[in-house]
């Protein structure tokens, strides 16, 4: 008797669609049926149906007069048979209904179909002089809107807007020109032939096209088709009037082939009943397949990302950027003058082996300072001081500005050489390069922005503790900025880190957080470095891009991969948080390009960007690259990380529906109200019944579940804690320390419910736990998503066994025990600590420095990965673990 | 520089009753620069202005003062920044340059605050017009009045006596307004001599707008003389600008600074890897060599002197070109010209010929350390920069920094901030950094703040203003920092570059310390302001704007217009209301007639 309590009502009754739909009588089944098979025989390649039965009316002859019949039948797409079909089957039924089904397969096999073909025909050939194949339902749509508008007009002559009276039988015909207008491709000629047909059909001059009654009615006696066909729609029994007979009535009256029809789809109606009524599958079942479905279509979203379907050629959003457009002149005998920079910082570095580990000195430093003032810049410095995990970084960081001839400090560029490339190599080029430039600009009157050259000692906290001195927002060992110009507008970091020619350009993007720099600034630099120079522009590493699925794939995942980490990828990462977009090239490979190239395409490129009206905003933020002038934007691949995060969500609401009411009762319920149904069919079957509803409805217990959830994920705060403020040394025991207590914890937390207290938790409290926990993941990573789509999805992929694991209640015990144990071992290994472990051997790295790097990202970066690691992915495994662990107990 | 400013005061009590005069001056500043100061000035007698009779005032600048009700006018137009650090203290002390962009203010007698801004809008719409500037922008919310900023240079107290109404000074700023030629034409228009002839000569807008920094300056000004003789209206036009030599010797067919072939590279051959390929630059350590025509491009034409009758007061003068090099560097001059140098040694001036074209060239020379010496340090230098990130809020920070290791300063600080920009004053705070420790201390506010004036901001109509008096300590910086909240804009007050950010006007610094005051300006302030999204909206709006416009006015004409042969046209006409009319004055007419005859 019970219908769950839970149980959402729906926006329709299904009961009456169903019967609907059941109710269709035979003539609007036949022609659903042949759309279907026409729609199915479309898809094989043998025969083009299409064109074997379109309305064409070049193709129009005495040997193809069946195009006259069939063009209503086929269709060129699925959409445009669903969306017909759904357009026409309430028409047709009501036709058919009103009709009888002779008549309507008389008119409809002749002159409704004919005569608008007909008409379309001789305008389009004979009027028009055009060629253009028309074929769908559509025709048969708007025909019958137009006699139901005729109909309708005899009755309510206007509806009025406002003062304006607006007669309704034109009503066809503003569809028709809203359909024309929405819908590409649609046959704006054929439709209105169509409703002028139906027009007439309407006003009655079509009458004589009906077959008369007593024919009809002596067919129908002499085959007897009343019996023989299921849903025939006798002569006799077709209806009138606008809204046909009320179902009620029709039940107890009219419809005698009603009774047949139920009885040959009994078996369907059971097993849909089943499911609205069945809560086992309901709430039970079907979440399982819901996430899992979601799951799988997150994955294969973003395996598709790279076809051609679903990616974007990149462009050039912001027209003032102007690529490349300019003459680059950096050349000749600014050259002589790099070699002599370059000569000159040479003298002051050390010979041999130790030259490559030399750091910017503050003999060097003075050197900088001194040629920079000589080219008439300002020159200025900044001394900052960083300590992270113990270890101390400190360094001087030189800068110069070259001011805007006629400008006043409202905006800016930064050029940055950095002493230490990202590899830890020496930069010297990049550097002598950054002398030569700042030089050679300064001789330059059309800069509109402050350039600021910038060198800073190494790639990782040099520029970071720059942008933040020059927001004002820098830590206390941070030396304030003596010289400061306007709003920065681009970032530009260059790396030349050996003494022969490069070949290609490799670009870096990444920021801190996985933010991104403005798409833009990444075109300009690829069009600059390949149209206008004629070098390659490389990016994620991949050197030997053939374009294919594989490589964009991985190019995709490389880009992911980093985005994810969170952490600073170049000297430029820093700008980001400050939104200022900044790219890093590096020179690489070997080839015939000159560290003048290099010099002219970071000259393009500040020419561009002093071009800028405003600061970059028209291209995308958010994007996914898979080549240098391949992308795809967010709005395409942001569904992946929603599903595989709303799986969690998913599953942890179907379980706070389930612990609403009593599986026990309700699963007998089901049974009884089965049978109940079968009696009264008619009847709506969302009538309620308290006291079945009553019985079902349990009271849930929440203190503990959410003491728990909330106990694990404050938990997370120790080991975010500990990994920030231990000394690097400690970092390998720390993490070791934090893969035994994953083991252990969960388990001592099972036992301790299971067999710690008088009163062991019942099943309700377990399925709030795992639903709370879901929750709370759901929810952050579905946050997270939109900003950093990478991480989320890398730490959904990893939490999706948390979905499906739950207490095992297998009565035998050695086999709920060997479950338990297997899954405890998978789930162990897709813990933080092991997959932290995992990937760094994979990628030859020590645990330590990775650790290191990450509190370092902590610290002056503010990454705050280690905060999506430790407070939502740990605390979630250890409810998952938990939650099996209890059924050891 | 001051001596600059010392003269321009002698020049000031120099008053006749209408006389004109002009003058430049060059003085070659450090890093191959020019600093020219060109003059122009012409009085009309009180009684001829109030009577219209124009000589050498600008007439259509007279008449728009006397509708507006203006007293005193000062004009600014300045674009790029000055460089004190390595240029020393400003031209005229600053009194002769305004803001980044555009600065109005002006005194207005009114007999309330409304009418004066009535008037002032009055005045703003005329400029607008006449100086080809938007200074029609200047509305409530950039209008200010500030009271201990400026004070009139004029002298008013005679029309204070006769119980006139009361002056109101109001002041406005365009910190976005880019100046260009279309300013400089009226500009030149003002001047007797139009450019034609005189210093004005030399005007060339493709030189003047690429100078490192440039102001040109209009001032009107009543002046009484002391001895009680007849007042006088002043107008003082100057311009200043600051050309970098090298790129003003550029010729214009050839501008760009393409690499120096190698032979002409200068090296530093000393270094031991010097080579034929690789060169250690060195930089120019002599005075490069430039004449007049080669840096302003153009040559100077004869002597503007408009009044045949004031050759007196010309012949008083030390002439009307003065460059300011020590005797001892050699100047050649065109022959017809005289040369007279001044007892101080750091000057001398030209009488130029009445006609005839006049050039000026010095030739490269050993660069003069003497002359660096002279470079006068500025009394307090000041920098205004905005810190913090985001959308929502940030803060401003103002460093002064006094040199001076025995005195300290006394200044106001007058700030205009937009609408949108809304400041917490109670987050003011100072630091002071002594010169010696550099360790920043922490102090309230009171001790360097003697003296506040502060009105708040109304949302869209007018700006936050902000007037401190301020001392700093010798040998110190001082650090004030406040934070502000980004208001939102409604979405049609975005201009159409929203993403650039919203100009700030830079910030008045007048310097109290001495009897004659100094004016110093910041640099203006980009301010980022959260922006919608508008190109979608605004690519549709546009789009079917277009279409619908197109569409409608061609149906909407076919549908009004009626298409008639040129005979039908006719008979047509006849049967309008107009046709009717005249058929029946006509017949009356002719009935009339018959009736006259008849009789």
């Amino acid at each position: 008797m019970a219908t769950p309590a839970a149980l959402p009502p729906l926006p329709f009754n299904p009961a009456r669609v169903r019967s609907y739909i059941l109710r269709l009588p035979l003539f609007t089944r036949l022609v659903l049926l042949a759309i279907v098979v026409f729609w199915l025989l479309e898809l094989q390649t043998v025969w083009a149906v299409i064109e074997w039965g379109a309305l064409t009316p070049d193709e129009i002859g005495i040997q193809s007069m069946h195009r006259l019949n069939t063009y209503p039948f086929i269709h060129v797409g699925f959409f445009h048979a669903l969306l017909n079909t759904v357009a026409l089957v309430p028409l047709l039924e009501r036709f058919e209904a009103e009709h009888g089904t002779l008549t309507s397969v008389a008119l409809f096999m002749g002159p409704l179909s004919t005569l608008p073909g007909g008409l379309y025909l001789l305008v389009e050939k004979l009027i028009l002089h055009r060629n253009t194949s028309v074929v769908g339902a559509s025709v048969w749509v708007f025909l019958l809107l137009g006699s139901e508008a005729i109909r309708t007009y005899k009755s309510h002559p206007s509806f009025s807007l406002g003062t304006l009276k607006i007669p309704t039988w034109t009503s066809p015909l503003f569809a028709c020109v809203i359909v024309w207008i929405l819908v590409p491709n649609t046959s704006f000629l054929g439709h209105l032939c169509a409703i002028l047909v139906g027009y007439l059909l309407g006003l009655g001059y079509l009458k004589f096209f009906n077959p008369p009654e007593k024919v009809l009615r002596w067919v129908e006696g002499k085959l007897n088709l009343l019996g023989r066909l299921p849903h025939y729609v006798s002569v006799d029994q077709k209806t009138y009037g606008r809204y046909g007979v009320l179902p009620s009535a029709n039940n107890a009256t009219g419809e005698r082939g009603s009774p047949m029809s139920y009885l040959g789809s009994t078996q369907r109606l059971a097993t849909l009943r089943n499911l609205r009524n069945n809560p086992q599958f309901l709430f039970i079942r079907l979440p399982y397949l819901l996430s899992l479905l979601c799951i799988v279509v997150g994955v294969v979203w973003l395996l598709l990302l790279p076809l051609d379907e679903y990616s974007r050629q990149t462009y050039i959003s912001e027209n003032a950027l102007l690529p490349g457009q300019v003459h680059t002149y950096f050349a000749g005998s600014e050259q002589n003058v790099f070699r002599g920079y370059k000569k000159e910082l040479e003298g002051l570095l050390p010979e041999g082996e130790a030259r490559n580990q030399a750091d910017l000195s503050p003999v060097i430093s003075e050197k900088i300072q001194s040629a920079l003032r000589a080219a008439g810049l300002k020159v200025a410095t900044q001394n900052y001081e960083y300590t992270s995990a113990g270890i101390t970084h400190q360094g001087q960081n030189v800068y110069a500005i070259v001011q805007a001839p006629r400008g006043d400090a409202t905006e800016a560029i930064v050029l940055v050489a950095t002493w230490k490339t990202v590899e830890e190599e020496l930069n010297l080029n990049g550097v002598s390069l950054a002398l030569t430039l700042a030089r050679y600009f300064k001789r330059w009157s059309l800069w509109s922005k402050d350039i600021i050259f910038l060198i800073t000692p190494d790639s990782k906290s040099g520029t970071q503790a720059w942008i933040d001195a020059y927001h004002d927002m820098h830590s206390p060992s941070v030396q304030s900025l003596p010289l400061k110009s306007g709003a920065l507008q681009g970032g530009i970091v260059f790396e030349y880190a050996f003494d022969h020619r490069f070949e290609t350009l490799h670009i870096i993007y990444d920021g801190v957080n996985g933010q991104l720099p403005n798409l833009d600034l990444f075109n300009t630099a690829v069009a600059i470095a390949g149209g206008q120079m004629g070098i390659g522009a490389n990016m994620q590493e991949m050197w030997n891009h053939d374009d294919s699925y594989e490589m964009r794939l991985q190019t995709i995942l490389r880009g992911m991969l980093k985005q994810g980490f969170g952490s600073a990828s170049g000297a430029h990462s820093s700008f980001m948080p400050y939104h200022i977009d900044a790219i890093t090239l590096q020179a690489k490979g070997d080839g015939w390009q000159d560290e003048m190239a290099l010099g002219r395409t970071v000259e393009s490129l500040c020419r561009s960007l002093n071009n800028l009206l405003e600061h970059l905003h028209q291209s995308f933020f958010f994007y996914l690259l898979m080549q240098a002038n391949r992308f795809v934007s967010i709005g395409t691949y942001l569904p992946s990380a929603m599903l595989i995060a709303a799986n969690f969500t998913i599953m942890a609401i179907a379980l706070w529906l389930r612990t609403g009411y009593d599986m026990e009762s309700s699963a007998a319920a089901a049974a009884v109200k089965l049978e109940d149904n079968k009696k009264d069919e008619a009847t709506p079957k969302d009538k309620p019944d308290d006291a079945a509803n009553n019985k079902a409805v349990v009271e849930r217990q929440l203190a503990l579940p959410l003491t728990l959830v909330v106990g694990f994920n404050l938990l997370g705060l120790a080991p975010l804690y500990l990994f920030n403020n231990l000394h690097h040394g400690h970092f390998t025991i720390a993490a070791s320390f934090i893969a035994l207590v994953d083991a252990v914890l969960p388990l001592s937390v099972a036992a301790l419910l299971a067999r710690g207290s008088a009163h062991p938790p019942i099943r309700q409290q377990y399925l709030l736990i795992k639903s709370f926990s879901l929750l709370l993941l759901g929810l952050a990573l579905s946050a997270l998503a939109t900003l950093n789509f990478s991480l989320s999805f890398m730490v959904g992929l990893l939490c999706v066994p948390l979905t499906f694991v739950d207490r095992i209640s297998c009565s035998k015990a050695p086999v709920r025990i060997a479950a338990t144990l297997s899954g405890l071992l998978v789930l162990n290994a897709l813990s933080p600590p092991a997959v932290l472990v995992a990937g760094c051997h994979y990628a030859g790295v020590s645990v330590e420095s990775v650790l290191t790097h990450a509190a370092f990202g902590w610290d002056v970066w503010g990454s705050w990965t280690p905060v999506v690691v430790w407070c939502v992915w740990w605390p979630a495994w250890l409810v998952g673990c938990v939650l099996l662990g209890v059924s050891l107990f | 520089m001051t001596l600059l400013f010392t003269l321009f005061l002698s020049l000031i009590c120099l008053v006749a009753a209408s006389d004109y005069h002009e003058r430049l001056e060059l003085q070659p500043l450090p890093a191959g620069s020019l600093l020219a100061s060109f003059n122009f000035r012409s009085n009309a007698s009180q009684q001829s202005f109030d009577q219209q009779h124009f000589r050498y005032f600008p007439r259509s600048l007279g008449q728009i003062l006397q509708h507006a009700h203006t007293k005193e006018l000062h004009l600014r137009f300045t674009t790029g920044r000055w460089d004190a650090e390595s240029w020393g203290t400003r031209p005229w002390n600053g009194t002769r340059e305004g803001g980044t962009g555009v600065e109005l203010w002006a005194w207005i007698d009114a007999a309330n605050a409304e009418d004066a801004f009535a008037h002032w809008i009055t005045l703003t719409q005329s400029l607008s017009g006449l100086f080809c500037a938007s200074l029609n922008f200047i509305d409530s919310t950039r209008t200010t009045r500030p009271v201990a900023t400026f004070e009139p240079e004029g002298d008013h107290h005679a029309s204070d006596a006769d119980g006139s109404l009361p002056l109101h000074l109001l002041h406005g700023t365009l910190p976005g307004e880019v100046v260009c030629t279309e300013n400089l034409t009226p500009f030149l228009k003002l001047l007797p001599c139009k450019g034609k002839a005189g210093i004005s000569s030399l005007f060339d807008g493709h030189k003047l707008f690429d100078a490192s920094w440039q102001s040109m300056s209009v001032d009107i000004r009543p002046l009484c003389p002391d001895d009680g003789s007849e007042c006088v209206v002043q107008i003082e036009q100057a311009v200043d600008m600051v050309l970098d030599i090298d790129r003003s010797k550029r010729p214009r067919d050839n501008p760009i600074p393409r690499p120096v072939p190698d032979d002409q590279l200068l090296c530093d051959t000393s270094k031991p890897y010097h080579s034929h390929d690789t060169c250690y630059p060195l930089d120019k350590t002599t005075d490069k060599s430039w004449s007049l025509t080669e840096v302003f491009g153009r040559s100077l034409n004869g002597v503007c002197s408009p009044a045949h009758d004031a050759d007196s007061s010309d012949e008083e003068e030390e002439g009307s070109v003065c460059l300011h090099v020590p005797h001892e560097r050699d100047v050649f001059i065109s022959p017809g010209a005289v040369e007279k140098k001044n007892l101080e040694e750091t000057s001398r001036c030209f009488t130029l010929q009445p006609s005839g074209t006049f050039d000026l060239v010095l030739s490269e020379q050993d660069e003069n350390h003497h002359r660096h010496s002279a470079l006068e340090t500025p009394v307090l230098s000041a920098e205004r920069t905005m810190i913090g990130h985001g959308q929502e809020r940030g803060g401003m920070r103002i460093i002064f920094d006094n040199p001076s290791a025995t005195d300290s300063v006394d200044f106001i600080y007058f700030e205009a901030l937009p609408w949108f920009l809304r400041p917490y004053l109670h987050t003011l705070q100072a630091t002071v950094t002594g010169h010696n420790d550099r360790i920043p201390r922490s102090i309230p506010t009171a001790q360097i703040i003697k003296e506040s004036f502060y009105r708040p901001a109304i949302d869209r109509q007018r700006g936050t203003q902000l007037e401190l008096a301020l001392s700093v300590p010798p040998a110190s910086r001082v650090t004030l920092t406040y934070d502000f909240e980004k208001a939102i804009l409604r979405y049609t007050e975005y201009p159409p570059d929203a993403n650039r950010g919203f100009n700030v006007a830079p910030a008045v610094i007048k310097l109290a310390a001495s009897n004659n005051h100094a004016y110093l300006r910041t640099t203006s302030l980009l301010l980022p302001l959260p922006t919608p999204d508008f190109s979608m909206p605004y690519n549709v709006i546009i789009l079917t704007s277009t279409v619908i416009a197109l569409a409608f006015g061609s149906i909407f004409n076919l549908l009004t217009r009626r298409f008639v042969a040129a005979e039908q046209a006719e008979a047509l006409g006849s049967q309008t209301l107009k046709g009717r009319i005249g058929k029946g004055l006509l017949s009356l007419r002719d009935r009339v007639k018959r009736k006259t005859k008849t009789e």
